[in-house]
């Protein structure tokens, strides 16, 4: 029942998406390469959506602001209309891993995590001591040989963690809507097939998820596009669909 | 020294003309010689007048002396008399009831212990005391302590008996005495009754059968060096692992200020150890325990102060209470509006504890119109709980034992469901806490709904949506705050301040200030322009308790930035907050034994309380009590409906063995249906009340020799009462008549006074 009403619901609020303008257009891709943003939202006890951003010093833009700000936006609109959390719709927030206000705001997500290193130790030991007090982190929007990187760099967060691949029947796929396969999950890539991976907590099955890894697809892809055509309807809603989950299940576990 | 002077002025002691009636015996001769002196008198008054060479001031000292030497020879001559009531020697009875409990082993005599002085004086055929009693009456000696008895030698006295009942003790005296002629009763004792039978009775009865007691106080009134563990309140039943916050009493005198050690054992392992420092002579002081129950099971928790140098009673120095810890997850259902943190973050503290199983309903999506409220169900034990949403009725309801509503709005429930809370804390028992939230309190449109009338807070009837930004609090335990179980933050008190200092701050939507009469606050919170509300409060309604917590984020005080990663503080609280919700929280069945502690041959009253699935009360159903004796003995005990309370059933029971008794209530319903069961466990073991408020008791003493007309002696004054019995003027007496003319204070006065005129004569030149 809900799964056919969200998925309604979600195709008009993106059929709706096309004229809207909101102030992370402002902000512009060249400033991603900083560590945390001024224009952040304050706390105030309603969900916001948090992107981690990283050191760059590459050319064109960081890879961890891909897809923003549209992706997010698209997303704020079609979790405002379908969940009941109090959240900000219309703004959203960019962090550096070593910001301390980040610890109030216990899920948030990373793009292009295979670009993604940690600058220091201090850093991964807050991020430790953030999936460990009860944080969910979201990676997405990597591939291949991505995983090499990341999973390097999750061992200085985590040295004991171990990955764990997802299957249909975890929670995390069940937490809004029910997703009872994953083959629906829509491959963003040339090659490689979508997969979700987690570190369990005490590398326990039985326990809460800290973090997933949507690898070999980009789901903020669809969102980000969502309003153009650019992906089919179908597969821009089930895009939606565990993008909702996985915040859902990062709040509520 | 005064009464010697007494008696050797006035010829006998005080007691003569207490119990004496005084009267002039003179005969018909004496009054005419009396009349004759008198006129003999008025001459000689006469002759003064005629003495013009006396002056006026010689004349007023010479009647002075002469007038009350006439007066004294006068009375002398008529004959006074005192009417004494003796007790005719050997036809009266005596009744000796000696104290033959434990607390006479105390030795504040003088460096010997009370019950020296009843072997010396009354213990053996010799003893001064019963030789002297002895040689007037007939003699029954009892001795008392929990019972009374007759005592066939006084060699069978043991004082180890474990308590004082001597109300008890004077009907058993009494009801062997009665129609015997009794002189009285001779109680030697140092009164520390502590039975709960009030002594007005007894004493009554006593009096009107003319029996007056003469009591006899031995030891003394105030200890000069002792501490002792007065009181400590302890829960009967209580869920394993809960930290408890005790009161415990302790007085003393001797030792003022000293720094003592208070000592709390689990069936002899310590748990908790703090020094105190002791109060002023005389004074008690409550100090705060903190201990945690760890291990299932009728546990036996001593409480006590290490014997200090030279006390006189090391036995009241510990107190024991026996706290039944029982194991089990208790369930408490969680309904969340909204997804938001708050809830993820209170099971994760609760998942820590093994005791506590919550049930989340977290509703993550609103009804539409084609479609009702999507709910996240986590924890539950199967696929059918709560798969309708929240329960619809009291029966799927009142199976939890407590609800935390999370920030979920009034029109979510029907009327119904609203009244199922309400009456799920004030008729069921259960424990309700509600959090703040966009949707909670006032914002949530609760005002005036029957939960509204649960809270300890008042809400606003104002219609209001939340105002952003919330207020930011600074939290703070208000002084009930600080030693409440439900906020005990820390393990040791002195951590207390410092660590709710150090939290950071919670935001709240929710401005509530006002408090009922009844509520109790354990926590405010002051935003940044200084506004003060309230964070944590608790009030008892009906049965239950209803608790609000209006602030949205207590998991900061888990993920805040500032909170290390090793810190449980956000765990700890949440544990014991979700432990203080359900301690107390009635079952279906419930057992009391009154009292919980008894010794062998004591009736116990059971009281059960026999519920239905909705906690309505079951009546004349066929309830039993299964006793298990300590060893292993069963007997089943038929409980009686009381009829004056619904689902209440009585019945007694009297323990033959020492040890744990274990009560199981239940049965079945008048069709037939099977209840519930409820246990409670009895300690079966001698008492150590006597060692407790051990000094002599003087005034009760007084009071009961005063109310039957006989006397109170200290012990060193004892063979006075020999004396007292003989004139009580009970029993089988005779009229005994003694002359006063010739008390020595009548010759001394004759002589001073007839001296007094010589001298003032033969100064004069008058002789």
């Amino acid at each position: 029942m809900w799964t056919r009403t969200g998925t309604l619901l979600a195709v008009a609020a993106v059929v709706g998406l096309a004229a809207v303008a909101t102030p992370h257009a402002q902000r512009g891709a060249s400033r991603a390469q900083s560590q945390s943003y001024s224009g952040n939202v304050p706390y105030d006890g309603r969900f916001v959506f948090v992107r981690l951003s990283y050191p760059w010093w590459g050319g064109r833009g960081a890879p961890w602001a891909h897809d923003w700000p549209r992706g997010e936006t698209h997303f704020l609109k079609i979790w405002g209309e379908i969940t009941a959390a109090p959240s900000h719709i219309t703004e959203s927030s960019i962090m550096s891993l070593s910001d301390p206000e980040l610890f109030k705001f216990p899920v948030a997500y990373m793009a292009e995590a295979g670009f993604w290193s940690l600058s220091s130790d201090d850093e991964a030991r807050a991020l430790r001591a953030y999936l460990q007090k009860g944080g969910f982190l979201i990676f997405d929007d990597f591939r291949n040989r991505d995983w090499a990187n990341f999973e390097y760099q999750m061992t200085k967060v985590l040295p004991d963690g171990r990955w764990e691949d997802l299957d249909a029947n975890h929670p995390i796929f069940h937490s809004f809507f029910e997703i009872n396969s994953l083959d629906i999950i829509p491959q963003a890539y040339d090659a490689g097939r979508p997969m979700f991976r987690g570190y369990y907590q005490d590398n326990d099955r039985t326990k809460r998820l800290m973090v997933v890894a949507a690898y070999n697809t980009d789901i903020s892809e669809f969102w980000e596009w969502s309003d153009t055509g650019y992906a089919p309807m179908d597969v821009t809603n089930e895009a939606y669909k565990i993008g909702i989950n996985l915040f859902m299940y990062g709040i509520t576990h | 020294m005064l009464e010697s002077l007494f008696t050797f002025l006035f010829k006998y002691e005080p007691l003569v003309f207490e119990r004496g009636r005084f009267v002039l015996s003179a005969s018909r001769e004496t009054w005419l010689v009396v009349v004759l002196g008198a006129l003999v008198g008025l001459y000689a008054l006469w002759t003064y007048r005629q003495l013009a060479a006396v002056s006026g001031r010689d004349r007023a000292v010479l009647l002075a002396l002469r007038v009350p030497l006439l007066l004294v020879a006068l009375f002398a001559l008529l004959r006074p008399t005192i009417e004494l009531p003796v007790a005719v020697p050997q036809q009266n009875f005596v009744g000796i009831l000696l104290d033959d409990s434990r607390s006479m082993h105390v030795t504040d005599q003088g460096g010997r212990a009370r019950r020296e002085f009843v072997l010396d004086q009354l213990g053996r055929a010799d003893a001064p005391l019963l030789t002297a009693l002895g040689k007037r009456f007939q003699l029954r000696v009892y001795r008392f302590s929990s019972s009374a008895e007759r005592l066939q030698s006084t060699a069978d006295l043991a004082f180890e008996g474990t308590g004082t009942r001597l109300g008890d003790a004077f009907d058993r005296a009494r009801n062997e005495l009665a129609g015997l002629p009794v002189a009285g009763l001779v109680l030697v004792t140092d009164g520390s009754d502590n039975s709960e039978r009030t002594l007005d009775e007894p004493v009554a009865a006593l009096k009107a059968q003319a029996m007056p007691v003469f009591a006899v106080g031995v030891g003394r009134e105030r200890m000069t060096r002792d501490v002792q563990v007065t009181r400590v309140e302890t829960p009967r039943r209580v869920l394993k692992g809960t930290a408890l916050v005790l009161d415990l009493v302790i007085s003393q005198t001797g030792y003022a200020g000293a720094r003592v050690p208070l000592v709390v054992e689990d069936e002899g392992r310590i748990v908790s150890a703090q020094d105190i420092t002791l109060p002023a002579d005389g004074e008690s002081e409550t100090f705060k325990v903190r201990l945690k129950t760890m291990d299932a099971g009728a546990r036996l928790f001593r409480f006590r102060v290490p014997v200090q140098p030279n006390e006189e009673v090391a036995q009241n120095n510990q107190r024991d209470a026996l706290i039944e810890v029982y194991n089990r997850r208790e369930k408490i259902i969680y309904l969340e509006g909204e997804p938001r943190f708050e809830p993820k973050f209170i099971r994760q503290a609760a998942d820590g504890d093994d005791n506590l199983q919550v049930v989340l309903l977290q509703r993550t999506a609103q009804a539409t119109a084609t479609a009702s409220d999507k709910f996240l169900r986590l924890g539950v034990d199967g696929p059918e709980e709560l798969a309708g949403g929240f329960p619809a009725t009291r029966e799927e309801l009142f199976a939890y034992r407590a609800i935390i509503l999370g920030s979920v709005e009034a029109s979510a429930f029907t009327p119904e469901q609203q009244r199922m809370i309400e009456d799920f804390v004030d008729v069921r028992g259960g424990g309700l806490l509600v959090l703040g939230g966009a949707r909670s309190f006032s914002e949530g449109g609760w005002a005036g709904t029957p939960l509204a009338d649960a809270l300890p807070v008042v809400l606003d009837r104002a219609s209001r949506g939340p105002e952003y930004p919330p207020a930011e609090l600074v939290v703070r335990p208000t002084r009930a705050g600080l030693s409440h179980p439900a906020t005990q933050i820390a393990e040791a008190e002195k951590d207390l301040t410092a660590k709710w200092r150090d939290l950071p701050t919670l935001t709240s939507l929710n401005p509530v200030v006002q408090t009922k009469p009844g509520a109790h606050v354990l926590l405010t919170g002051t935003d940044e322009r200084g506004r003060e509300q309230v964070v944590l409060a608790y009030q008892r309604y009906g049965r239950g308790r209803a608790l609000v917590l209006p602030v949205q984020d207590t998991w900061m005080w888990r993920m805040h930035s500032k909170m290390a990663l090793e810190d449980k503080t956000h765990h700890t609280f949440w544990q014991r907050l979700a432990r203080w919700l359900v301690d107390g929280v009635p079952d279906r069945v419930t057992v009391s034994p009154t009292p919980d502690r008894v010794q062998k041959g004591e009736p116990i009253r059971l009281t059960a309380e026999v519920m239905d699935p909705e906690y309505k009360g079951i009546n004349d159903g066929r309830i039993t009590a299964r006793v298990t004796a300590p060893s292993g003995k069963v007997e089943d005990v038929p409980m009686e409906w009381s009829v004056e309370h619904d689902g209440e059933y009585t019945a007694r029971f009297t323990p033959t063995e020492d040890g744990l008794y274990r009560v199981s209530v239940g049965g079945t319903t008048r069709d037939g249906k099977d209840t519930t069961r409820g246990t409670a466990t009895v300690r079966v073991a001698p008492s150590d009340a006597e060692y407790f408020d051990a000094a002599m008791r003087a005034p009760l003493l007084t009071r009961i020799a005063d109310e039957t007309e006989g006397g109170y002696y200290a012990a060193a004054d004892a063979d006075r009462l020999v004396d007292a019995i003989t004139y009580s003027g009970k029993g089988v007496t005779v009229i005994d008549e003694r002359d006063l003319w010739d008390m020595p204070v009548v010759l001394i006065a004759l002589l001073g006074l007839m001296g007094g005129e010589w001298l003032m004569r033969r100064r004069r030149g008058l002789a």
